[in-house]
């Protein structure tokens, strides 16, 4: 095993492992949730030390972004975090809007809004779903997905794409509502709720469950903190954060909601945290759909080279994984001086290590699973 | 599944345990049988997905699959917009529903087909251009001059670089048609017996004669000065419209049959009843024709004036006495604004401009007033006049207050002042703050209905008055408005006439009363790295310091190949054909598509249209920035090929029929609408 | 003659198991399928049934890949050591009344040893693979397989203990109808030692697909794969109809030859409900399968054999 590693590159202090076996996991593997590689030392199978890799799905979006005009730029931002690419959407639409001074007309904060709470269902619903699959119970992750097929069935029925939507753009957003889609989404967030407690019973509550996930990779909140985790994972330890209420952005402050905490900080209170959220998102987009009104969809006036004047700005929304902040430097051209991305999937899923450490290699894949890295967030 | 969604309630802490000992053993064991009840139960309802190949899933209409372009410069026509001017109404609200109308067509009063005028220039048709627009704005011409052009505020260029030069457009199309006017103007055939009498042969009275020539009446025309053209003859500044043009277009309808009787005033030469006894119809298109002037202390002074009777001086007299002299105009309309820049050209020493409203509130055009102080008008603005201060009879300042406010929060006039008073010097004092009309005489001996503001009563939306058979159309029923407004009234009275003479109700379910089309306003485009033969044709203009001194025009015209390469400048937004623009190209952030077109005069073709699916990210950015519609999205995804050459989309597979591509055959399915429609906000959603 | 007799025997239970693995898989497929929403194979044959019959040839088919630094001979032939001992379960098991293919006076022992055999063909794959996650996969298997022998061979026991016979055929002769409520528990942990033993789901740890990515079997491909499967598959069935015989009386359930036929239901449903178990429940982890089986399964099963005791005694 050590010509494996060796092979791929890894530090040779790594390799002096005395009776201890060096696993890699991934790049390739199914629980890595992507192209995340994870340097295991393992004592039987007890883990003594977990390191993740990064970088395998580097593409350089940060610096692309710097020769590309800031609509063009849009859809690179899908291709950061691609379970959930309407949060980079509006985040950097956010930080465009900033810096040139838009302002957003109101029906198209409420489509962002309902479009961001929708994501976020879809993006728990693929993390719980990846619960389930990493602790075998296939058939959850199966019932999560189809409520994900219904959210990105919405999502389609609106800007034609499943995936990267390219939706937000600067000033607004790019199609308005279908005719029926607001009814559409009522019956959806009519069910899901439903759907949530059948999985909710089905995963969280089976003993078998509750055993592969209570007291798995406890962080506690000043660790959480200190480490700068932040979004579900953060709130599963009792860290009460969310920026939707605490940094209050776009008609959050027009909604009623309720931010689900743990107590433990394990995998299960991570998850579980997830799950209501979705619940919260049903009621958030409930009141969203009751207060939007006609209106324009996008800033009037706008032309199609955006040219900021020189300065720098940054913005922060609460994905589903937590805070994710984009910064922008102009010069005055059309094209953005630098962009940078504080990503939390990269926050995150730095606390790998120090959470992995003593558990079994089974629980290392719930573990990295509960803390829901999307890699393309993480490498950018 | 059967929980109440209202029951379902996020718990304050989501950790939970099992209970200890027997009951945490009882409830593990339930859960269990909980997990295989909800298996269980979910294995006895029907599945959620497909059976393959009976059932399909449904595409969305905005499903962005491979592009595909619907017409090509070179390989498809445009439709131009026009037809017989009682349906011209129904065209465009068919145009407008189906989300075809261009934005200039739809921002002009009148409709008139730009796209239409811009295609047919950039074909070098150029008198079948002048007669399309013609046949919507009766004098090109001169509205090729002095038109405040809602066509550019809307066009969609504006969004991309710079709007297209419609009005120096028009302006090309008047001077090159007079090189065959001759050859190309046959009287128009009476078909009908009924005639038609119009008062006044200002735009408006002007539109609907022809409109009504073309529908076979004869019909006469009456004015009351030695020359035509109304308002346009006797208000507008001649350095913004040369007279000879006025009179050659109206010469031309007189050569289409229109019977011109110059020098006749109805009212004293002829009175009105006998008008409407010896014709059919009666169209009243009289205009405003009196300055209002304020009733402050002083205002019957020597040396106040109203900027009416100032232009008129101007315009026939060459001389109104300013020469030497101190002149503020009061008013911030165009107008005041034509009024100062006359006066400046007469002589006077000094001319100041005071109005109400801020800087940017000034009713005027914008460029109107950039002019005006390029040449040395000085603006006084949030000004209003107090009282005429005079010695011995005559003018020597204004009084003014100042003004902190002119319309209240729901956007009334409301004026406020500070007690705060400027004296503002001054030998003539020129009111330009609206006009009235003169109607006593007109209307001496008849029976139509004044309201109590010395207004005539008419309906303003056909045109009707208080006497079945007399019409009116133009500023006498809108008020104070622009030159293509009044044509617009013109074409909608003459459609009631023709309504009315045929004996059916002028306002039935058949009059079409469209909505009134919002097209967004664009901030100004970044043209800092577009090149130069992207942007709009210069018009070429004598300099400031010259114009001011004369009554020469200010703008000189495009040449015939500057006028040819700015029509072709236009998007052809709606047509659905692709006009080689290359914004897709330009916005496509993966680089993928490559278009080039050829841009000489006789051969404009595209020459290339490659789209590279590769590289192809599905963004959909390309389909939304596309102006004409041409480029849209299909529902086609199977794109596997053999060959790698194969994915590259040249033109004719651009141009594909809705089967499919090459790799999906005949598999593909195609959205039912154009699924990539930029919002265009407002009403119709 | 018996030699002849043998070789007959033992094509027929390939037969039978290569039979039972197309059934099988194909409706496990389709339980797998309505129980996660979705209809499984539907596209060969009537409601996919002969989706497993284009399998097989594309299973024979695939390129057979042996690992650079793999054991060739013991990688190969692993396999067989893997599937061998679940044919051979079949044997005693007692179809007919008085008839078994191989009716053994320790019938009941040969069934509970010969299929453990099957470990040390796991552990051959797993070392043979040279392969860091095969390696893992094999030692969880071995260390499970071995423990989850004692509370099947216990839970077994309370049945043979009424029964007074080892010989599956007198079992079957002795059975009364209310030996089933007085073993329930028993064939529960009879099913649940089963599934652990034969590595199914919620018991799959050795493969934990989402963690050591199919574990021993990770570098086998084509039809060594499928001998793996058809392993587990031989092993499904020989228990199920194992269990339907000792702890629901088999073929004494009806008559004649509707005996042979209830017994195959029965069989049938213990089939159902193990994959119904399967697709629900998530996986344990290697320490608390091992503790489940120590502390929960082995005592159950003494107090099950206690009682049974107790009942036969009294008799």
């Amino acid at each position: 095993m050590t010509g494996q590693a060796e092979a791929c590159g890894v530090d040779a202090h790594l390799l002096q492992t005395g009776d201890e076996l060096v696993v890699n996991i991934g790049p390739s593997h199914p629980s890595t949730h992507g192209v995340c590689r994870v340097i295991v030392h393992l004592d039987g199978e007890i883990v003594t030390h977990a390191e993740p890799v990064i970088g395998h799905l580097h593409r350089g979006i940060e610096k692309m972004a710097e020769n590309r005009t800031y609509l063009q730029v849009v859809p690179l931002t899908d291709r950061l975090d691609y379970v959930g690419s309407m949060y980079a959407n509006w985040a950097y639409c956010r930080a465009v809007e900033r810096l040139a001074g838009i302002r957003v007309p109101e029906r198209a904060e409420y489509i962002r809004v309902v479009m961001c709470e929708l994501q976020r269902i879809a993006s728990h619903m693929m993390s719980i779903g990846s619960t389930g699959a990493d602790t075998g119970a296939t058939s959850a992750f199966i019932y999560a997905f189809n409520q994900r097929e219904q959210v990105v069935d919405l999502f389609e029925a609106v800007c034609g794409a499943r995936l990267t939507y390219n939706y937000v753009r600067p000033g607004g957003v790019s199609f308005d509502l279908p005719d029926g889609w607001i009814e559409q989404c009522r019956a959806f967030t009519r069910s899901h709720p439903s759907a949530m407690v059948e999985i909710d019973k089905l995963l969280f509550g089976n003993v078998i469950a509750r055993q592969r996930l209570k007291g798995i990779g406890v962080l506690p909140a000043e660790e959480a903190i200190a480490r700068g985790v932040t979004g579900p994972a953060a709130r599963g330890s009792g860290v009460d954060w969310d920026l939707r209420r605490d940094d209050s952005y776009s008609v959050y402050p027009r909604v009623d909601f309720e931010i689900p905490l743990g107590e433990n900080g394990d995998a299960y209170d991570r998850g579980r945290v997830r799950l209501w959220e979705c619940v919260e998102s049903c009621r958030i987009i409930d009141q969203a759909l009751a207060q939007i009104e006609e209106g324009p969809i996008k800033a009037e006036g706008l032309p199609r080279l955006l040219a900021p004047r020189p300065g720098e700005a940054y913005d922060h929304i609460e994905s589903a994984r937590g805070s994710l902040g984009v910064y922008l430097v102009s010069d005055g051209s059309v094209r953005p001086y630098r962009m940078h991305v504080r990503s939390p999937a990269f926050q995150n899923l730095s606390v790998l290590g120090y959470l992995a450490e003593g558990h079994t290699l089974s629980d290392l894949v719930v573990i990295l699973g509960s803390l829901d890295p999307v890699f393309g967030e993480v490498d950018r | 599944m059967a929980v109440d969604r209202d029951r379902v309630r996020t718990p304050r802490t989501v950790s939970n345990d099992f209970a200890a000992g027997l009951r945490g053993w009882l409830d593990a064991g339930r859960s269990l049988l909980t997990g295989l009840g909800i298996t269980g139960r979910t294995a006895a309802r029907t599945p959620v997905t497909v059976r393959y190949p009976a059932e399909k899933i449904r595409v969305s209409p905005r499903w962005r699959g491979a592009l595909r372009l619907r017409g090509l410069l070179g390989h498809d026509e445009i439709p131009l917009i026009s037809a017989e001017p009682p349906g011209y109404n129904a065209v465009i609200d068919d145009l407008y529903r189906g989300e075809r109308l261009p934005p200039c067509v739809g921002n002009c009063p009148a409709n008139v087909d730009a796209r239409g005028q811009a295609f047919l220039i950039a074909d070098d048709r150029i008198p079948e251009a002048y007669e399309l627009v013609r046949s919507r704005n009766i004098l090109p011409g001169v509205l090729g001059r002095i038109c405040h052009h809602p066509c550019e505020t809307a066009c969609r260029r504006n969004y991309y670089d710079e709007p297209v030069a419609i009005r120096p457009l028009h302006r090309f199309a008047y001077e090159e048609y007079r090189k065959v006017a001759e050859e190309r103007l046959t009287p128009l055939p009476v078909t009908r017996e009924q005639t038609v009498a119009i008062v006044g042969s200002g735009p408006s009275g002007l539109a609907a004669a022809y409109d009504l020539m073309t529908l076979g009446y004869a019909v006469t025309m009456f004015e009351r000065e030695p020359q035509p053209g109304g308002a346009l003859n006797t208000g507008v500044p001649t350095y913004r419209l040369p007279r000879d043009v006025l009179y050659n277009e109206v010469n031309d309808l007189v050569a289409l049959g229109l019977d011109l009787r110059l020098s006749t005033e109805v009212g004293k030469d002829v009175p009105l009843s006998v008008l409407m006894r010896d014709y059919d119809a009666v169209l009243l298109a009289v205009g405003l024709q009196e300055s209002r002037i304020l009733p402050i202390p002083g205002h019957d002074a020597d040396g106040v004036v109203g900027a009416l009777e100032l232009l008129w001086a101007a315009n026939h007299r060459g001389e109104a006495g300013l020469r030497g002299k101190r002149v503020l105009v009061i008013g911030g309309g165009n107008v005041a604004v034509d009024a100062a820049r006359c006066a400046l050209r007469m002589g006077a020493a000094d001319v100041s401009l005071a109005c109400l409203e801020g800087e940017d509130e000034m009713p005027c055009h914008p460029w109107e007033i950039e002019e005006a102080l390029d040449e040395g008008v000085t603006a006084l603005c949030s000004l209003g006049p107090k009282e005429v201060l005079t010695e011995g009879g005559h003018v020597t300042a204004m009084r003014m207050q100042s003004c902190t406010r002119v319309f209240d929060e729901t956007g009334r006039f409301a004026p406020e002042f500070a007690d705060e008073f400027t004296d503002v010097p001054a030998d003539v004092i020129v009111f330009a703050i609206g006009q009235a009309a003169k109607l006593d005489d007109l209307l001496g001996g008849t029976e139509l209905l004044v309201s109590g503001r010395g207004q005539l009563v008419a309906d303003g939306t056909d045109f009707t008055t208080s006497v079945a058979g007399v019409f009116a159309c133009g500023e006498v029923v809108t008020g104070p408005g622009s030159a293509i407004v009044s044509i617009a009234t013109g074409h909608e009275a003459a459609t009631s006439i023709h309504r009315f003479l045929e004996g059916r109700p002028t306002d039935d379910e058949h009059r079409v009363r469209r909505p009134v089309p919002v097209y967004a306003r664009y901030a100004k485009a970044d043209v800092a790295g577009v090149e130069r033969t992207r942007l709009r044709a210069v018009m070429p203009m004598a300099k400031p310091e010259d114009r001011a001194r004369d009554f020469r025009p200010v703008e000189l015209g495009l040449t015939h190949l500057e006028a040819m390469a700015e029509a072709s400048r236009c998007l052809r937004c709606q047509s659905e054909v692709c006009v080689g623009c290359t914004f897709c190209a330009r916005t496509c952030p993966d680089y993928a598509l490559q278009v080039e077109r050829v841009d000489d005069p006789g051969i404009r073709c595209l020459t290339r249209y490659d789209l590279d699916l590769t590289k192809c990210c599905f963004c959909g950015l390309c389909a939304e920035q596309c102006p004409t519609n041409a480029l849209t999205h299909t529902g086609q995804y199977e794109l596997s090929f053999y060959h790698r050459d194969l994915m590259t989309f040249d033109k004719g597979e651009m141009l594909r029929d809705g089967g499919g591509t090459r790799a999906t055959g005949r598999d593909g399915v195609l959205p039912p609408s154009c699924p990539t429609r930029p919002h265009r906000g407002g009403e119709d959603r | 003659m018996s030699l002849l007799w043998g070789l007959l025997w033992g094509l027929a239970a390939v037969m039978l198991i290569a039979g039972g693995a197309i059934i099988g898989v194909w409706w496990e497929r389709k339980v797998a399928g309505r129980v996660q929403m979705r209809y499984g194979p539907q596209q060969i044959g009537p409601a996919g049934s002969l989706q497993m019959i284009a399998d097989v040839p594309k299973l024979l088919f695939k390129e057979d890949i042996v690992p650079e630094g793999a054991d060739e001979p013991l990688f190969r032939y692993a396999p067989l050591a893997v599937f061998a001992p679940a044919a051979m379960s079949l044997a005693v098991v007692p179809f007919a009344a008085g008839w078994a293919p191989f009716d053994s006076t320790v019938g009941a022992l040969f069934f509970l040893a010969v299929p453990s055999i099957s470990v040390i063909g796991i552990l051959l794959s797993a070392w043979a693979s040279h392969n860091t996650f095969a390696a893992l996969g094999g030692l969880r298997a071995a260390a499970q397989m071995v423990s989850y022998e004692v509370p099947r061979s216990l839970s077994v026991l309370s049945v043979i203990v009424l029964a007074g016979t080892l010989r599956p055929t007198d079992v079957m002769a002795a059975w009364e109808w209310w030996w089933i409520p007085l073993t329930f528990v028993g064939f529960l942990v009879f099913l649940i030692s089963s599934i652990a033993e034969m590595n199914r789901g919620p018991f799959d740890i050795p493969e934990a697909e989402s963690e050591l990515v199919a574990g021993y079997f990770a570098d086998y491909s084509g039809i060594r794969w499928a001998v793996f499967m058809m392993g587990e598959y031989g092993a499904l069935i020989a228990t199920s109809l194992f269990g339907a015989a000792f702890f629901f009386g088999g073929h004494r359930l009806l008559p004649g030859v509707g005996g042979i036929v209830a017994m195959v239901v029965v069989a049938c449903a213990i089939i159902t409900v193990v994959m119904w178990v399967k697709w629900t429940f998530p996986r344990l982890r290697a320490d608390q399968l091992m503790a489940f089986c120590w502390k929960v399964l082995t005592p159950v099963a003494l107090v099950q054999l206690l009682v049974a005791g107790v009942v036969a005694a009294w008799l």
